[in-house]
């Protein structure tokens, strides 16, 4: 279960990009950087869209001030959905990474993997924001419920920093 | 099952999004008594998906119709969320394709559709077919290779009723 002072397990995520797909390394993206990660349920569901992701892209530049070296986005959805929506939302302009845990390993390996059938939704991601350092969970900010995007928002976890 | 004609759908559950959120909707139920194109395809946003096998069935739905298919239900490994997303920005749901999310995979599996390609981040999802099915029964079955949209397309589909 994810918990600050917690070092993430490492994971690879599979990205799409115009010159085909390629592999990203988590510990590479976290060693020796100090780096956000954010994980919505899922790209283009209500709260993701009309708050979690912007409330990134509205901070994108505070964290970067603040010495943050990236900003991740996680979510259980495949690639090619995770790159239409990072350009819809305008987060890979805010300069987002958004990576795409296909196969729900990661979110499953941290213990915040939740299913609701009804709606559709499969071994997603529940709701978090989080400092990383040097690969070790320094700051958490957990949501109760996954319709919920509070105290895991950008402007909460930048105001924690 | 494998689809052949002359064989008949098995009974699944899918869901889509509504007015209210997401509801589940009964293949059997868009089946009984009526003409029907139901295809399946790897994933919304995928490349040839939205470049080909989408746009071939929003040029001949008026065809379809014409020739007394009563709806047009594309298939998709994906939730209803995505899938509401990509049939708005894709113009088949203007032009009155039914988009059904096979959430879990397990009508694919079951049709034996499946295919897992981890590099790509696809995983469980569907290979492309096209069937017209009259009462549940199918008549008329075009099923791709793996990586292809050739003969499960709205025109070749079309051209064989």
């Amino acid at each position: 279960m994810l918990t600050e002072g917690m070092k993430l397990p490492d994971a690879t995520f599979p990205v799409v990009t115009d010159d085909g797909p390629r592999t990203v390394t988590l510990s590479a993206q976290l060693n020796g950087r100090r780096v956000v990660i954010f994980a919505v349920p899922g790209a283009f569901t209500p709260t993701c869209d009309s708050a979690h992701m912007p409330s990134f892209v509205r901070t994108a530049d505070a964290f970067r001030q603040k010495g943050i070296d990236e900003i991740i986005c996680i979510s259980v959805n495949d690639p090619h959905v995770m790159r239409y929506w990072g350009r819809l939302t305008g987060a890979a302009d805010a300069g987002i990474s958004l990576l795409a845990d296909a196969g729900a390993e990661f979110t499953r390996a941290i213990g915040m993997d939740y299913s609701n059938p009804e709606r559709g939704m499969l071994n997603r991601s529940r709701r978090y924001a989080m400092l990383v350092e040097d690969g070790v969970v320094t700051r958490l900010h957990l949501e109760e419920a996954t319709g919920v995007c509070e105290i895991s928002g950008g402007e909460a976890l930048l105001a924690a920093l | 099952m494998t689809i052949s004609v002359g064989g008949k759908l098995p009974e699944a559950t899918f869901v889509k999004l509504g007015a209210e959120g997401p509801e589940s909707v009964s293949l059997g139920s868009l089946l009984a008594g009526r003409k029907v194109v139901l295809f399946g395809l790897p994933g919304a946003y995928t490349g040839p998906c939205s470049t080909a096998h989408i746009p071939s069935f929003i040029r001949t739905a008026d065809a379809f119709r014409a020739k007394g298919v009563a709806e047009i239900i594309c298939v998709s490994v994906n939730d209803p969320f995505v899938l509401k997303a990509w049939g708005e920005a894709t113009g088949a749901t203007a032009a009155g394709i039914t988009l059904l999310g096979d959430a879990d995979g397990s009508y694919t599996k079951e049709l034996k559709m499946d295919f897992t390609a981890p590099h790509l981040g696809l995983i469980g999802r569907s290979n492309r077919y096209a069937l017209v099915l009259e009462d549940g029964v199918i008549t008329h079955a075009n099923i791709d290779e793996p990586g292809v949209c050739d003969i499960s397309t709205g025109e070749a589909l079309l051209a064989s009723l």
